[in-house]
């Protein structure tokens, strides 16, 4: 019955396809995920298969986590032998909750620029015997039909596992049950009014703003969508709590945070909501229906102003201003990159950086996630100290310049691996001499430069006033040590001018590195910062720190000594290692 | 018939054509020359009603394209100047689309795919993704799109770029079978000698504004020159020899 069910919905479908409006939604909905934008470049593309399955990871790998927290044994062993789990399970529903909003929204922020249809959709299909209100309604069908199959995606994993895992204590299947149906309700509402919510802000931006304004600030504002996402996931920690001491009406924060109202919706469902909650909840269902509305309505004006209006667009005339000659420019030329390659090759690097979509937006995505980890470590220092100079010197304080400086130099060299237009990159392979092994020294001087300035200038004259000029030149020096080792193992075998390599294909240590960069972060942004607080009063236990520096600045010189002249060669092609390699001895 | 009536196009307050008349009769394929920023692709895009004139109308058959765009692409063979194509389709899939979007006869539509995809000498890479293509090949890919439902008008905007030498010829060909077969061609392009060979009539634009229009032969005897110094004479106000040797001059400079 049910193998007869699915042959049906196939059959339905593919007659659906068949139809000139299915193949555009079909169309549609392939667009946004490999891609719009009018570059054939590879960019992010990872395919549709790929792209579903990073989006159900997260959710999957939380509930899985959780068995620590649910399992009867465990709970048994802990002296926990009669659980509320409706109670305890209520932070992690609000976790659930935060996280499915974040990825839904991070994956509507990804697909920005891919749903709404551009200039490709425009000269492909308007000269077609096709309305085009036709074309609009067949990307509004494919916009609500991602939202829906993310919205599954996302949560499909932990709406099986996580009501799994609370109901192992539990003896009723219908506990299970009326869980899961509860929790699927709520993540699901959640996904849909995240996506929504990005979806309109698109649309509004694109409805108010003037099309090159629009792409001007297009990046940023994605940028702080996903600081703000970011921010949001960072709550989950401690939202439940203060939602648990609130008594009376619903302050204002609780009612301006959408993932409280989900909270509140199954908190009423399954009949357990406090007032506040159950004040919450009735905000959901208005929510959603407010930011469907608005993302429908600025999508039909932001869809009139633009897509109807690409071929007149394109044949305006842009006024361009001429590119200046910067101080800044000059004296870098004059102090740092000295070779006509590094000067060339360092301006393409920064432009790219500053003007190409992707990278944009991953180096803000980093950036954000930088600066959420230092607030709440600030937040963290003040809260744990009594005084201004206290807090300064504690770990907390101490960990912010490690902090920033970590992940942006980890972020610079992932985005270096992701290439920009690889047809154009002839230029590159035409120009450079792939024996010249400068690649690596200008990395070095790209990360260098977009760290060093605001460590010196920031953490140097802020703890020199609040410490004192000995103390301030010892923690610089110490941030600034870390960052250029950081660097050097960052840089270890590094052979290619950046972004114009093909991407890297997953490998098999890419999980080992992975769980290196975590490792490495706790050492350097945890455990650095602690000892220094404590080595502070102490200046002479500072030496200690020498030998382990030294140690990591000769690994990285002894390889790249040890290497040979062909692994050192320039290489504008990531081709995967072959595990094995058939001889071809018959050919 | 196509006819342009008193076309003007203005961008703000920039007009980028001016005024422009013309017909197209069934069997006549009619070039269209000019510089650059002469408004040649405004032209096309009015035509083929990507563009809505400032003031002036496009008819076909005596009605304004504007009152049934749908009905009057249906019979609308374009391939534009540049190939913005879905890299991550095949060649196959794109024409699949194209056909499908048509409203073809789906019985007919996958073997007349494969049969242009074989004379087109694409057959091979009729599966690998578009974004592999070469620019001759996507180009390729767009000629069949735009002649693949047996429309009665084309356009087409630089349509030999990036092809190789037989399947321009076989294009070059194409054109003038399909003017022979009684089709309304509109060819736009740079390459005077391609539209000295195929057109029956040639209009020449510069800065928005018909300056000649006439059958090929007649324009070449006013003057009594070849259509490459007929077109300079009545376009460029450039001495392009000078041009050429201040070029040199400047490359020797250190």
């Amino acid at each position: 019955m049910i193998s007869s069910l699915i042959e049906a919905i196939y059959r339905a479908w593919e007659n659906f396809r068949e139809r000139p409006f299915g193949r555009m939604v079909d169309l549609f909905v392939a667009r946004i995920f490999r891609g719009g934008g009018d570059s054939d470049s590879e960019g992010l593309d990872l395919g549709v298969g790929l792209v579903l399955t990073l989006l159900a990871m997260p959710g999957g790998f939380v509930s899985l986590l959780l068995l620590n927290k649910y399992g009867t044994f465990l709970q048994w062993l802990r002296g926990a032998t009669n659980v509320d789990p409706l109670a305890v399970a209520l932070p992690d529903e609000y976790f659930f909750i935060v996280l499915s909003m974040t990825v839904t929204g991070a994956a509507a922020v990804w697909r920005w620029d891919a749903i709404f249809p551009d200039r490709r959709d425009y000269m492909n299909l308007v000269p077609l015997p096709i309305s085009t209100r036709t074309i609009f309604f067949a990307n509004l069908v494919a916009v609500f039909f991602l939202a829906g199959l993310i919205a599954f995606d996302v949560n499909a994993v932990s709406c099986v596992l996580f009501p799994t895992v609370v109901g192992a204590t539990q003896t009723k299947f219908l506990f299970f049950v009326k869980f899961a149906v509860v929790h699927a309700i709520g993540v699901m509402l959640a996904s849909i009014f995240a996506f929504f919510a990005v979806f309109s802000l698109l649309g509004l931006l694109m409805a108010i703003l003037p099309l090159r304004a629009f792409r001007r600030s297009s990046a940023y504002i994605r940028g702080f969508v996903v600081v703000y996402l970011v921010g949001l996931l960072c709550t989950s920690f401690a939202v439940p709590d203060l939602l648990r001491k609130v008594k009376g009406p619903a302050p204002l924060w609780i009612l301006l945070a959408p993932s409280c109202w989900f909270l509140g919706l199954c908190q009423s469902l399954h009949g357990r909501a406090s007032p506040v909650l159950t004040e919450l909840s009735r905000l959901a269902i208005p929510g959603i229906a407010m930011v469907a509305a608005i993302a429908l309505g600025a999508y039909a004006v932001g869809y009139h102003r633009h897509f109807v209006r690409i071929a007149e667009a394109t044949e305006t005339t842009a006024i361009v201003l001429a590119p200046r000659t910067s101080r800044l420019g000059v004296l870098l030329d004059e102090l740092l990159l000295r070779t006509p390659f590094h000067r060339g090759c360092f301006r393409f690097i920064g432009k790219t950086l500053l003007r190409s979509e992707s990278h944009r937006l991953v180096l803000t995505a980093v950036g954000g996630l930088a600066l959420v980890l230092s607030s709440q470590a600030l937040m963290d220092a003040f809260e744990n100290s009594r005084s201004l100079r206290a807090a300064a010197l504690s770990p907390d304080a101490l960990s912010i310049p490690f902090i920033l400086s970590f992940l942006i130099i980890i972020g610079l060299r992932i985005i270096f691996e992701i290439p920009v237009e690889l047809r154009s990159n002839w230029i590159f392979q035409l120009m450079i001499d792939s024996d010249q092994q400068e690649c690596e020294p200008l990395a070095r001087r790209v990360i260098l430069i977009l760290v060093l300035p605001w460590l010196l200038l920031i953490t140097f004259p802020a703890y020199g006033y609040l410490e004192g000029w000995a103390v301030a030149a010892l923690h610089t020096l110490l941030v600034v040590a870390w960052a250029v080792l950081l660097t050097n193992i960052m840089l270890v075998r590094f052979r290619k001018l950046p972004f114009t390599c093909t991407l890297p294909v997953f490998k098999q240590h890419s999980i080992v590195v992975l769980l290196s960069f975590c490792f490495g972060y706790l050492i350097y942004a945890v455990s650095t910062p602690e000892f220094e607080s404590s080595a502070l009063g102490e200046p002479l236990r500072m030496l200690s720190l020498v030998p382990v520096a030294a140690v990591a600045w000769y690994i990285p010189h002894y390889l790249a000594k040890n290497t040979i002249a062909i692994e050192r060669r320039l290489i504008f092609e990531e081709s995967p290692t072959q595990t094995v390699e058939a001889l071809r001895l018959s050919d | 018939m196509l006819e342009a009536v008193h076309l003007t196009k203005r961008y703000s307050s920039l007009p980028a054509v001016q005024d422009l008349s013309f017909s197209l009769r069934p069997g006549q394929v009619l070039g269209c020359l000019g510089p650059n920023g002469s408004g040649k692709s405004t032209t096309v895009k009015m035509l083929t009603g990507l563009l809505q004139p400032t003031r002036g109308t496009v008819q076909f058959d005596g009605h304004n394209i504007q009152d049934g765009l749908a009905a009057y692409r249906k019979r609308l063979g374009y391939v534009p100047e540049e190939a913005h194509l879905y890299p991550y389709l095949s060649g196959w899939e794109y024409l699949e689309l194209i056909g499908t979007l048509r409203g073809m006869p789906r019985n007919d539509l996958a073997k007349k795919i494969d049969t242009l995809l074989e004379l087109f000498s694409l057959h091979p890479n009729r599966h690998a993704s578009i974004g592999s293509y070469s620019k001759g090949m996507r180009q390729r890919i767009l000629l069949i799109a735009a002649i693949m439902d047996n429309p009665d008008i084309f356009i087409f905007d630089e349509p030999l770029s990036g092809l190789d030498v037989t399947s321009a010829l076989i294009f070059k060909n194409l054109v003038q079978t399909l003017g022979q077969q009684g089709k309304l061609v509109f060819y736009c392009s740079h390459v005077l000698e391609v539209v000295e060979k195929v057109c029956s009539d040639v209009l020449i634009l510069r800065k928005g504004i018909v300056i000649a229009q006439d059958s090929v032969t007649n324009i070449g005897q006013i003057l009594g020159q070849s259509l490459e110094n007929t077109f300079l004479h009545l376009v460029d106000d450039v001495d392009t020899m000078n041009v050429a040797r201040d070029i040199v001059t400047v490359m020797k400079a250190a």
